[in-house]
């Protein structure tokens, strides 16, 4: 298990009392400005909010595999019950989550203000793939999933309520997905482009504040994405928000590490400047009160399974189309649906991340399981791998021809965003592997295949017939107002689709070294 | 009759007779004038925890099952901090009758119910939880009541230290003043805890009159020694005043760590030798210590990497003995007692107890440290605690004898109690 070692320093069930320093009787309570100290001078106190029995304690000491409250899960240990708070419980990702983690015996609990449903309302969208409200699907969780889930309509940014909450459920991890997750929403006008910044800043500020006054040792999984790094022309890696130990900065023939620095960052709309902005705020706020968080740098996700969601039609997860709200390789697979030709944007070599619905449930499972240290900023690029626009249109194509027979064209529209259309891209994508045990459970074109099953079903394709004319974009980074046009329809490749590169570079090249160091054991 | 008890901690017989003999302590001298006033056995070690849990329930160890601020969890080397809920014997004031008011004995967190009002002392994490009845906590906000000076302090700046050690003990001062009068008690105990913290940071600010502090630190014992007499003014002639010290004190030359000792003899291995913790302890030890000097026989059944057995307990305590005996620091002995456990401490919880404890000898500070690279260091304390040189002061009872020539610290409640018949 991947986390069986991680002792109730790392725990969020643990109150951590005060230091002592024995050598001159001191107390110093709630006093942490500096860690463990690693001289054993003095000894940090903790107290077990599960276990009160044990009174205070060395943290260091028991591990989770040594405590009766974290017992095995396919994910690693896992909190008897443990309390995890879903911000943004209604959406794609937090009622998927909701549903999965509830299966695993955990306690959730979650919060949203339906701000997703009205927005793609606004647009005059609608999700292709029918939703409950609410109650229904809070009942339904119930009755087929014997899944409970706390659940209060709220604002993010209505503080004194979510503090209320956050006291009344004292959450061990908190979940936060209530943003607006939309680029192209972020640049319609100044409203949006406010209304972006505002919800998303302005709610993870002041989420910050609650959790530092009232659970400072809960563990915060914040949502950012792959694309507040943006695609630098030069093709740095992309690093997992910090630099490596061993990168130098040379200037001037001289030489600083970079070790442990946040990486720069470079977002591409006002959405994705939120992001950025959030990332500051959360890592000034474990640097001065010691809140622990994972950002999570998440690819693009795409998929409509997990066997919860599928286990009842008013369970099931919304799925977008639109240009706001529709993320890609879902909108490809609505638009080969209606044969509507699939839409890349200028020449369409982006290269993005991507990951599944189920492995991004995964994935943040096992961040959960493995809750970060007292005043850890931790940074995980969350994705399975990557590929062009292009490429990936081409795997949604073939995919719609093999299962559904269906004639899946491939089109090249103009780019209504600022952004580079060809670019070097290399992703480091380790940490979840390599830290927390994460390991690739959907397989791309399985997943697209559910979806052509799901989105062919007649009452479906009606819905997404419905709304094609919302497929093309329209909102322009640029502030011009029109539909873009087509450049050119691309003809049927002959050759197959290049396989998503599943694997970083860096990840790569220390498994070819190890093999070469010992190549019985890699046989 | 009442009985009121002023803990002085850390403060040693030597410089409190000093203080009340230059004229720093005048109503302390007085006291001392009208009583009996000896030096004191502390506990063994000599540590707050362990002293005074010792002197309130007037019983050792092996009764009441505290042996220092650190313990480890059964079966492991995770280590815990033993509080009052750790305590197995019963501290005065729940068997004698009457309310009792107690104010900040060391150890006695978390507080429960009792016939009085108990604030406790150092280690208190919680204010909530150090406070009974916690109607008082409101008065207590009132006064700025503070649990315990914060030592962190000292590191960063001295005078902010002093500072804030000022304000603590005022606000003690004003705590003491208001359950005095607002609550009717038979009992009334009150320690001030900040001369053993001065003491560690400034024991050389005691020894040199020109040190820059040496004025602040006997202001520090002039504001206690009013109390002292704001006390014992308003004690009627049949009330018995006790004042003591939970252990004494003296200059600190170097720090010594046992488990270094125990490391470089072979006695203690660790799996990892880039972290050295208790945690990472190795089979093939045979013995450990904790903080101050405690060393336990790594037994078989007893801790996951126990390999020792009973046959092989009496050689390993003679050879630690033999090794611990010759240890030498620039030509002095480093330590002066040694105890083993069978001789130190009786009753139900003995089998708790460190296999050997080792008492320093002058200016020699003992510390566990498992991953202390050296033997000896010298840091930024001065001061360290000694075993024999504590204090005891009886004043208004009927008979000397009922205070022995050299009494120990867990005997204080019986001294009290035959005072009392
Ligand atoms: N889906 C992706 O491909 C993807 C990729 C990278 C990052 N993300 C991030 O993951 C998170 C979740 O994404 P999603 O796809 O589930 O989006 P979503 O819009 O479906 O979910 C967000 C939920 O939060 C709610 N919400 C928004 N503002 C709120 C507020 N002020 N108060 C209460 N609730 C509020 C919304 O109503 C919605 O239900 C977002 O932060 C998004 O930026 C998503």
């Amino acid at each position: 298990m991947h986390n069986a070692k991680c002792t109730c320093w790392n725990c969020p069930a643990i109150n951590l009392a005060g230091k002592v320093d024995f050598r001159a009787c001191g107390q110093s309570i709630r006093q942490f400005e500096k860690s463990p100290d690693s001289s054993q001078e003095t000894y940090i106190m903790a107290e077990c909010n599960r276990r009160p029995q044990l009174g205070l304690f060395d943290p260091m000491g028991i591990t989770f595999a040594d405590c009766p409250e974290w017992v095995e899960s396919p994910y690693g240990y896992l909190l008897k019950n443990m309390r995890v708070m879903i911000l943004g419980i209604d959406g794609y990702l937090g009622w998927t989550l909701a549903l999965w983690l509830g299966s695993l015996s955990c306690k959730v609990s979650g919060i949203d203000n339906y701000s997703r449903r009205d927005c793609v309302k606004e647009r005059g969208a609608h999700t292709v793939v029918p939703i409950a409200r609410m109650t229904d699907r809070l009942r339904r969780a119930k009755e087929v999933l014997g899944i409970n889930i706390d659940f209060r309509e709220m604002d993010i940014l209505d503080r004194e309520n979510l503090r209320e909450f956050i006291d009344e459920v004292r959450p061990e991890a908190i979940v936060h997905y209530a943003e607006f997750p939309s680029a192209p929403y972020s640049m319609i006008d100044v409203e949006h482009a406010i209304k972006v910044q505002h919800n998303n800043v302005i709610g993870t500020l002041g989420l910050l504040f609650a959790i530092r006054d009232l659970v400072p040792e809960s563990s915060l999984i914040k949502l950012g994405t792959m694309g507040e790094y943006g695609t630098p022309l030069t093709g740095r890696p992309l690093f997992e928000g910090v630099f490596p130990a061993d990168a130098v900065l040379e200037w001037d023939d001289r030489q600083w590490s970079m070790g442990g620095e946040l990486t720069p960052r470079d977002p591409v709309s006002f959405y994705h400047v939120s992001k950025v902005q959030d990332t500051f705020n959360v890592y000034e706020a474990c640097k001065y009160w010691w809140l622990r968080s994972y950002d999570v740098m998440q690819g693009v996700i795409y998929g409509v399974h997990t066997d919860q969601v599928a286990a009842d039609p008013m369970l099931r997860t919304r799925l977008d189309l639109d240009e706001c709200f529709g993320t890609i390789i879902n909108r490809f697979v609505t638009q080969a649906v209606v044969g509507f030709p699939l839409t890349l944007y200028g020449a369409g070599e982006q290269t993005r991340g991507f990951i599944g619905l189920e492995d991004a449930m995964q994935c943040i499972t096992r961040l959960i399981a493995k809750p970060p240290e007292p005043g850890q900023y931790g940074v995980v690029n969350q994705m399975s791998g990557y590929t062009s626009m292009r490429n990936l249109a081409e795997i949604v194509a073939k995919v719609g021809r093999q299962e559904c027979g269906l004639d899946v064209k491939i089109q090249r529209v103009e780019n209504p965003r600022v952004e580079a259309d060809r670019h070097p891209f290399e992703p480091v994508f380790d940490k979840l592997p390599q830290e927390f045990g994460f390991v690739q459970a959907d397989n791309p074109e399985e997943e697209i295949r559910r979806m052509f099953r799901l989105l062919t079903r007649p009452e479906i394709k009606q819905r997404i017939e419905e709304k094609k004319h919302l497929i093309l974009p329209k909102v322009w980074w640029s502030g011009v107002k029109k539909e873009v046009e087509q450049i050119e329809l691309l003809r049927q490749e002959k050759r197959e689709p290049v396989e998503i590169v599943g694997i970083s570079r860096s990840a790569k090249k220390a498994r070819e070294l190890a093999a070469d160091v010992n190549p019985i054991q890699s046989s | 009759m009442r009985t009121v008890i002023i803990g002085l901690d850390g403060v040693p017989f030597d410089l409190l007779r000093d203080l009340a003999e230059s004229g720093v302590m005048p109503n302390t001298a007085s006291v001392i004038a009208d009583g009996a006033f000896r030096k004191m056995l502390s506990s063994i070690p000599e540590v707050s925890s362990v002293a005074w849990s010792s002197m309130i329930t007037g019983k050792n160890p092996g009764e009441h099952g505290i042996y220092g601020f650190t313990d480890l969890f059964p079966k492991s080397y995770n280590m815990r901090f033993p509080n009052y809920n750790d305590l197995k014997a019963q501290p005065f004031w729940e068997r004698w009758p009457g309310k009792s008011v107690i104010i900040n004995v060391p150890s006695t967190y978390p507080v429960r119910h009792m016939r009085g009002a108990h604030i406790s002392g150092f280690v208190s994490v919680d204010m909530q939880k150090s406070v009974y009845p916690s109607a008082l906590l409101a008065e207590l906000e009132q006064m700025d009541y503070r649990l315990d000076v914060d030592s962190q302090r000292a590191h960063a700046s001295m005078d902010l230290f002093l500072t804030d050690l000022d304000r603590t003990l005022d606000a003690r001062i004003k705590c003491y003043r208001y359950l005095w009068d607002s609550e009717n008690w038979k009992t009334f105990m009150l320690v001030f805890t900040g001369t053993d913290r001065l003491m560690h940071f400034l024991w050389d600010a005691y020894e040199d009159k020109d040190h820059k502090y040496h004025k602040l630190l006997l202001r520090h014992f002039e504001k206690i020694d009013d109390v002292i007499g704001e006390i014992a003014d308003q004690m009627n002639d049949d009330d018995l005043l006790v004042m003591l010290s939970d252990h004494g004190f003296e200059r600190l030359d170097q720090d010594v760590y046992v488990n270094y000792v125990l490391r470089d003899s072979g006695f203690l291995r660790f799996k990892d030798s880039h972290k050295i913790t208790l945690n990472t302890i190795a089979p093939g030890t045979k013995a450990f210590a904790l903080d101050p000097a405690r060393i336990y026989l790594n037994c078989k059944d007893k801790y996951p990497c126990g390999t020792v057995t009973q046959d092989q307990r009496e050689d390993i305590l003679a050879e630690l003995e033999e090794l611990f005996g010759m240890l030498q620091l620039d030509g002095r002995k480093v330590i002066s007692q040694m105890h083993r456990k069978e001789q130190t401490y009786s009753g139900p919880f003995s089998e708790n107890a460190p296999d050997l404890v080792l008492i320093p000898a002058g200016g020699f500070n003992l510390k566990a440290k498992p991953n202390a690279p050296v033997l000896a260091e010298k840091d930024i304390f001065t001061g360290k605690h000694t075993q024999d040189s504590a204090f005891l002061i009886v004043r208004g009872f009927a008979d000397d004898s009922c205070v022995p020539e050299t009494p120990s610290i867990s005997r204080v409640v019986s001294i009290i109690e035959n005072c009392h018949n």
